[in-house]
Formats: C-alpha cells, structure tokens, sequence
C-alpha cells in the first residue's frame, strides 16, 4: 500500500488534518438543517401522474417549511424512469431553480441526496433544496420487478445473471439472507419479529396503508415468495411522493417548525464490489460495515446515543443487517437485536415507527427521513388529541390506535440500502 | 456435455452478447466454461472484462476452467421473474464460488430445490437455449 498524504484544510476556523480522514471534525456538522417535509397520501391506484403526486409532495414540504416559492430555488430528485423530471415539478409551483439534477436510484438515494444539497449550497449555487421521490409504484412501474422491469434487453452485467431467473428485488437479496443464517444460525422467526414491530407502529399512523398488527406466525404462514422470504418479509408497493426540503442551520431557525440539524451523511457507500452477485467476500456482510466508518466519526457520536433508527425495510431482513452492521449489535447477533423488544415503540431504541416501507408505503427511503423529523420536532403525526394550542398532546401510550412519539427523542439514524453491495445513513439531531 | 432443453420455443430472456463476453459464450456453446485469466498477475476474473480487476492489465487469456465450484448462497424462486420463468417454479438462484476464485450466479439443476444446501460441490453443466446461447448452469455433486 502506498503511503497515505496528509493534507491540511483549512475551513471556518478549524484545521482538518487530511480530506479523506472521517475521524476529523467535519466543519458541516450541524450547520443544514431539515426544514419542511411533506408527501402524498399512501394509496395503491393513486389515479394521478408522478408529476401531479411530486407536486403536491413538495408544496407540503414548501408549506411545512413555511417558506414560499421564492425560497427554494435548488431541487433534486431520484428515479428509476419511472418519474417526472424536477423542472417540471418547480415549473408547475412558481420554483425559478438556480440548480436541479434528477439521478437514477431507488434506495440509499435520500441520504445521499441531502449530501448533495448541502455540498451545491455550500458551493454557492442555490441556497434552499427541495428532495422529492415521485412514483406510482404499485399502479405504473410495479417495484417488485417482474411486469415492465422485465422487459429490457438482457444486456451488460445482466449479461450474468438475468438468463438465470434473477429480476426482483427479492430474488437479488434473498442469497445476502440465507447466507446470514447459514453463518449466524439467525431463523426466519426472529426477522419476522421486524414485520411485527413495524405493523404495531403502522397501526398508531393513521397515514399508513397496513395498519393492522401481525404475529410472527401471521408472517411465516404467508407464502414463499422466494425463500426464505415469506410474503410478509416483502415490503409493500405503493403510489405516492415525498418530499424534504435542505437548508443552512440559520434559515432552517427562522422557520416555523421546530429545528432538525443534520449532524452527518454518508451517502451510497460501495462495498469493494458492488455489482451484487459477485461482490467480495460473505456477502452476509453489507455497505453499512463501510459507511459506518464516515457516518459515526463525522457526527461525533456512536449508535449508543441513538434514540430511533430508520432503517431500510424493503424487507424485514435487511433492517437486520444494516443495524447490525452499523454497529447497534455484535456482527451476527442481529436477530437477537430484532426480536427482544428493542426495536418496537416502549422499546430502547424504536425502528420505523411509522411502520416502514413494510407497512406504511413504499417511497424508496425518503418516508423514514420524514418520519425520524417529526419525531425530533415532536410532532408524531399519530391519533393523540390536540391541544388548545393546537399541538398534539402524546400520551406515550403505545396500545393499538395510540400514540406513537417517542418520549424526549434526540437522535435518529437514517440507514439507507440500494443494494447489499451500496448504501447511504444519516444522523439527525434536535436542534 | 451439453443438454437442450425439451421446450420448443426458448422464451426467457436472453444474453445479448457483446464483444467482451462473446468468448465465454462461445466456449459454452461447446461444453467449456472458460474464464479470463491474468497473464501477467495471474488473476481469474468473472464476469469478463477489459482489464484485469486485480492489476489493469490488458492481458487478458480465455482458458477453460474447471467448471468445479461450491454454492455459497442461494434463493429458491417461488415466484417467477417475469412471466416466462413461470413453468419453472420453484427454481434454484445460486452464487458459486468457483474453484477458480470468482463467484458466478447460475441455476442449480438436477436436484429437488429443498435440497440444496450451502457449502455443496456443484460441477457445470450445459444447457442449449437457442443456436446462439447455451447457458451454464450447475449440478450438486455431493
């Protein structure tokens, strides 16, 4: 290996001993803030075009932000060719954008994204970046991959693996879940607790499309879909858009909701080989193992001081992995971490409260961002009574049809996934 | 050997071969699996590429492989990608570690799908789908 260069950089008053070091004190930490966050109903047969769903996604998030359409003027969108272009979307909200791009990605975009917003505001090219995932997942381009997603030529890397049968999400990642209980002696009965907990907190979002709660044998008694994934291991799919907006720290106070800082992004962070099937060594392991090492250094805190985490539930599994390999358990004691009540609302550290992308909707990561801001704010959109002030007051009762706040929530750790081989995380702090 | 299929019509979907890969495809067509091989660092890379993944060379050989692997993970289908693998469920993905070093998805054929297991030794073999493209595909051999 060749000798490693130190450079020093000097920003804002602080010295970094070396641009690719993690460890340093990154002069962004805190500094963008989350201000506003909005979406479209959940719904499957939303009836509407993306460009009608994306529109309506970012006025909430503009509305949430207090802000008008002269105050955002950077947008950002991600697509699998299934939605509509940002310009669009600003043009149809009075938006004169100073800079958009709209990448190709599904999941680990959102994080990565707001990475990106505060890098181009940093730079100077706009100063407030709407984020919004458009898509009619369920009624046009069905996630799950086997109707439209089928029909390309079979060519590139696919050149390997698509004669075999390999198409859907499912089929690509089942191989990263048997090799997991193979190596671990993790059972299909400890994911299905992720389901479990995830539906209990659908059913205290009155937004959320599957509310109802399971058991664990509701969902190992759902059919194969490709085993060892059960139907209910499988997230939903669904029509909906969603939408965030970036800002610097100091136009995020002036606005009307209480503050969320970003206090670290890592964004679609590769294992050595991330081309999935061939990618280095067990593949038990995912990206998380590397972006935890960017994610966890840059906010200055560990996954101890977690309060929730939202992980990325395309199915019930890979929130296994990616907190385990983020470090909120031993490598390899994920199902444990599953299963013993952590994970639920009244437990230690509640993933998904809003029920994920297993029960909620299916939004490729952007929901479980907006649902970790609420929290922060306090502002758990759940069935708790408003005051005479107009706010909700939580009961932290966590029965069926209840609230689903976590008491004093600080931190949350958002854990995006693309692929086993790529994914993004960030933390959010209460401002 | 090479086996062809007893459907009349292939209709899954299939490798349009480019320049890179039209060896392997061409060493499958007569029963060889072949991989690329570093001449100069002595790497064996799969899929094929341009350069070498370890060392950038451009020296690249095509030489016949063992055909010798064990699975290392795998995923039984139950619902199909795509209409026409239909007629094949339950069906068996699986990653192969090759005896060469790389890994490869295929098929696992020959074998009732619940017995399948990680760590067996599988061993390739041929299946004709059209005049132009034979897939590999791998049979447990312990």
């Amino acid at each position: 290996m060749p000798e490693e260069r130190t450079y020093l950089i000097e920003r804002n008053g602080l010295t970094l001993k070396n641009e690719l070091d993690a460890s340093s004190p990154k002069f962004l930490r805190d500094r963008y803030a989350i201000a506003g966050v909005g979406e479209t109903t959940y719904s499957r047969g939303s009836g509407r075009s993306t460009r009608a769903l994306g529109t309506w996604a970012v006025r909430n998030a503009m509305r949430d932000a207090g802000m008008e359409p002269g105050d955002i003027d950077g947008m950002l969108s991600y697509s699998g060719n299934d939605s509509t272009f940002a310009p669009f979307i600003a043009g149809d909200l009075g938006i004169r954008l100073n800079f958009y791009m709209d990448v190709h990605g599904g999941g680990s975009s959102t994080e990565a994204l707001v990475g990106i917003a505060m890098g181009v505001i940093e730079a100077g090219l706009c100063k407030t970046v709407a984020i919004f995932r458009a898509m009619n997942g369920y009624s046009e381009v069905r996630i799950g991959g086997t109707g439209a997603r089928s029909a390309p030529p079979v060519t590139g890397d696919q050149l390997h693996s698509r004669a075999y049968g390999w198409q859907a999400a499912g089929q690509m990642f089942s191989q990263t879940f048997m090799r997991h209980m193979y190596d671990y002696g993790t059972t299909p009965e400890q994911v299905a607790m992720v389901k479990v907990a995830h539906s209990h907190h659908a059913s205290n979002n009155p937004k959320a499309l599957y509310p109802k709660r399971v058991t664990v044998e509701d969902v190992l008694n759902s059919r194969f879909i490709v085993k060892p994934l059960h139907l209910m291991d499988c997230c939903i799919e669904s029509d909906n858009a969603t939408a965030i907006v970036v800002t610097r720290a100091e136009r995020a106070r002036d606005c009307p909701r209480p503050l969320v800082l970003i206090r670290s992004v890592a964004g679609r962070v590769c294992k050595p080989r991330s081309d999935m099937h061939y990618q280095h060594g067990p593949i038990s392991t995912v990206a998380g193992h590397y972006a935890k090492d960017i994610l966890w250094p840059n906010a200055g805190l560990g996954p101890g001081e977690v309060d929730i985490t939202g992980s990325y539930d395309a199915f019930t599994f890979t929130t296994l992995l990616q907190l385990e390999d983020y470090g909120f358990c031993k490598k390899g004691d994920g199902g444990g971490y599953v299963s013993d009540g952590t994970i639920q609302l009244g437990g230690k550290r509640p993933n998904n409260t809003s029920g994920g992308h297993l029960c909620e909707g299916y939004t490729h990561g952007m929901s479980m961002v907006i649902e970790n801001v609420r929290q922060l704010r306090g502002e758990a959109d759940d069935s708790c009574p408003a005051g005479q002030d107009g706010k909700r007051q939580h009961t932290f009762d966590y029965s069926e049809g209840g609230c689903r706040q976590v008491k004093d929530a600080e931190i949350t750790a958002n854990l995006g996934w693309a692929i086993p081989g790529t994914g993004s995380a960030m933390v959010l702090r209460k401002g | 050997m090479i086996y062809q299929r007893d459907t009349m019509a292939y209709d899954k979907p299939l490798p349009v071969i480019d320049n890179e890969s039209r060896p392997f495809w061409d060493g499958c067509r007569e029963g060889k699996l072949m991989l690329q091989h570093c001449a100069e660092c002595g790497a064996w890379v799969f899929y094929p590429r341009v350069l070498c993944t370890a060392c950038h060379s451009e020296r690249l050989e095509w030489e016949e492989a063992s055909g010798e692997g064990v699975i290392h993970s795998f995923t039984i289908c139950h619902r199909p990608a795509g209409p026409a693998f239909a007629g094949e469920t339950p069906y068996v993905v699986a990653l192969i570690d090759l005896k060469e070093g790389p890994r490869m998805m295929s098929n696992i054929v020959g074998a009732d799908p619940e017995s399948v297991r990680i760590g067996q030794s599988v061993r390739v073999t041929f299946e004709k789908a059209t005049e132009e493209v034979t897939l590999p595909k791998f049979k447990v051999i312990s």
